[in-house]
């Protein structure tokens, strides 16, 4: 006798989880939670790269700027350096730092709360308790995957997450790493633009260095959405042939059409796939919020601001990091340096004129190829506000070094020191 | 509205509130770029006897610590004479750098904490660096500068160490030396100093290594000099 169905697939078990999700949000409350702006508040919502450093900077900028910092998690964790964690290079703990310091250093309000909406005409942010004025809004809001035009990636995400989040994803990737005893790995890379772009490379390195220190045989099927790797190419396909030869399928330009987590196999057009763990590194878009208060175009997918400044169409509401259009790759420390650059010209308007010496933004990323060396790269754009000319640096160094790896610690370190001491 | 809702929204705005906004005003007003005079210190060798200038091989980099006990300096004899210099800031303001010391002019010396984000020469290891002419940075292909690897700052020693490339935000603080007779003395440093922020950040390393920060902070009045590569275990040059 066949067993009695409930009749409801996972899919739809999770699709209906997530309508239940999405119906508790809570209404716009009413209640005004601060008193009136008075032509100096600046409020940061997001406390990532970009919001932290924005609201430090605009209030090392100009002590009077009452800035609050609006932030939904009670604790920071960094998507730089996660994939050293996956694989055991660094602990958990070492991507973790609380913001108190922000408030008891820097003066910064920091609110732990959830955005529900923004009324921009009004220059009001609602939380969920009730709003907050404003005089100048700095949006830093990140990515959301987009799982619209492929749900399949909400199932994904539970079972084999993309780990471009910062914190429960790397934890539960981590540990299905732990337990993976061999056999078919993934990893797919959705087409650029997303977060970090060399970071799905240096996560197949390290996932393949890891595999050879544990003596496991395993293949690895790396599916890309790109042609090539978009930034360190030589440097990656060189690690490739040198460390990995054999180890590893590289599928290029491929359109993955379904995912099913049940069977683990992943269709696309170059042909399937079976796996038996993996990460499967959703699409990204900028979070919906943006789109509902109007800064998006159409199905565009990501804000457009001026790329010097990052104002938005509304004058003194900018947007920084992974959730605009700029010139820089989406990274954490691009964020932090077009939040200084933000912060320069928020400053500026307080004091009741704009800003007129030299913007520079700046990004410099580093990817390990193996357990112990890494390649990098520079991107810097000064922009001399008063000539408008543009000066643009690329350097690449794509010999993967010992030396680059040591570089790459003291990188994030320093960013941490920047953000939150 | 719940109470635990209440709470957890208005916590932090009446926290922020307790503290007085003239306290975080004051200790966050930019320092004023000027040279401040500290402790006289005579730069010393291993053995205990003054440098003389003309022991600082322009080939090298040297360290000492200097105004306190672990903030520390690279000292370059740069091989030719270093005028006095204008030194310029982002917002178009300048101020004066004396320019090198020594019988050829040639010795400056900067603290070495670097002024984007505070990476500093360690006992393991040291991401900022001198580069001697015959030594030169792979970033802008040349010698006779000051680098950070970590984030690719770079700074000219022989124009006060006026930010040449990178994201660093102002210069490197001088060091002003001054000669007597063959003996070489630190008096005092010159531009936005970095040491309240280096004292906070480093604490607990600071004081794995000097036991406490009251014994990190003490002021000296004589430095040892070193190479970089007798201090640091790994020079890190890019």
């Amino acid at each position: 006798m066949p067993r009695k169905s409930s009749g409801v697939s996972r899919r739809e078990l999770l699709a209906a989880g997530g309508v239940m999700l999405a119906g508790s949000v809570v209404a716009k409350s009413t209640s005004r939670l601060m008193g009136p702006s008075r032509g100096k508040r600046i409020v940061v919502v997001g406390g990532g790269y970009g919001g932290v450093t924005a609201a430090k900077y605009v209030k090392k900028e100009n002590p009077e700027a009452e800035v609050v910092l609006i932030e939904k998690n009670q604790l920071f964790v960094s998507c730089p350096l996660s994939n050293h964690y996956l694989v055991g290079l660094i602990e958990y703990g070492q991507l973790c730092f609380p913001y108190n310091k922000l408030h008891t250093k820097y003066g910064v309000k920091v609110i732990n709360d959830v955005v529900v909406d923004i009324d921009l005409p009004k220059r009001r942010v609602y939380l969920s308790e009730g709003y907050i004025e404003y005089d100048y809004l700095i949006l830093s809001l990140g990515i959301e995957y987009d799982t619209e035009e492929f749900p399949f990636y909400e199932e994904t995400t539970w079972f084999f997450p993309g780990a471009f989040r910062p914190g429960s994803e790397h934890l539960y990737l981590k540990r299905l790493l732990e337990e993976f005893e061999g056999e078919n790995v993934v990893i797919t890379v959705p087409k650029m633009p997303y977060r970090c772009p060399p970071a799905p490379y240096e996560r197949a390195a390290l996932i393949l260095s890891y595999i050879r220190e544990n003596g496991l045989k395993a293949h690895m099927y790396f599916i890309d959405a790109n042609e090539y790797p978009p930034v360190l190419r030589d440097g990656f396909m060189k690690a490739y042939e040198d460390f990995y030869r054999g180890m590893a399928t590289y599928i290029t330009g491929a359109k993955i059409k379904d995912i099913d987590v049940g069977s683990k196999k992943i269709k696309t057009d170059k042909g399937d796939v079976r796996f038996d763990f993996g990460s499967i590194i959703p699409p990204m878009r900028a979070p919906k919020l943006l789109e509902r208060i109007g800064l998006i175009y159409g199905k565009e997918k990501w804000v457009r601001v001026d790329p010097m400044t990052f104002e938005t169409k509304v004058r003194n509401v900018f947007v920084i990091g992974d959730s605009c259009e700029s010139y820089l790759p989406k990274s954490g420390y691009a964020a932090n340096s077009q939040a200084k650059v933000v912060a320069k010209i928020v400053a500026s308007r307080m004091k009741g004129r704009e800003f007129g010496g030299e913007l520079i933004q700046h990004g410099v990323c580093y990817a390990m190829v193996n357990l112990r060396s890494a390649i990098m790269l520079e991107v810097e754009y000064k922009y001399n506000v008063r000539t408008k000319e543009i000066k643009k640096i690329l350097r690449e160094d794509n010999t993967w070094k010992v030396s680059t790896a040591k570089r790459y610690y003291e990188w994030a370190r320093g960013l941490w020191r920047d953000m939150f001491f | 509205m719940d109470r635990r809702g209440f709470i957890k929204t208005c916590t932090a705005v009446a926290a922020a509130s307790l503290a007085s906004p003239s306290f975080f005003i004051s200790s966050l007003r930019a320092q004023e770029v000027e040279f401040k005079a500290y402790k006289k210190a005579i730069l010393l060798k291993k053995d205990g006897t003054p440098l003389k200038p003309e022991e600082i091989d322009p080939e090298k980099q040297y360290l000492f610590f200097y105004p306190h006990r672990a903030t520390p300096c690279i000292l370059a004899n740069l091989g030719k004479e270093i005028p006095p210099a204008e030194v310029k800031l982002s917002d178009g303001t300048t101020y004066r750098w004396p320019g090198g010391v020594g019988p050829k002019k040639s010795i400056v010396a900067y603290c070495a904490i670097c002024p984007h984000q505070l990476s500093y020469p360690t006992p393991e290891f040291s991401f900022i660096n001198y580069y001697p002419e015959n030594i030169p940075s792979k970033i802008v292909k040349r010698g006779g500068v000051i680098q950070c690897c970590a984030h690719l700052s770079v700074f000219d020693p022989a124009k006060g160490g006026e930010v040449i490339d990178g994201p660093a935000p102002f210069p490197l603080t001088a060091i002003i030396l001054k000669q007597e007779g063959d003996k070489l003395y630190a008096v005092g440093t010159l531009g936005k100093e970095l040491y309240e922020d280096f004292f906070d950040v480093f604490k607990p390393d600071l004081r794995k290594l000097y036991k406490s920060s009251r014994k990190a902070k003490k002021l000296v009045d004589k430095c040892e000099v070193v190479e970089v590569e007798e201090y640091a275990k790994e020079v890190i040059r890019c």
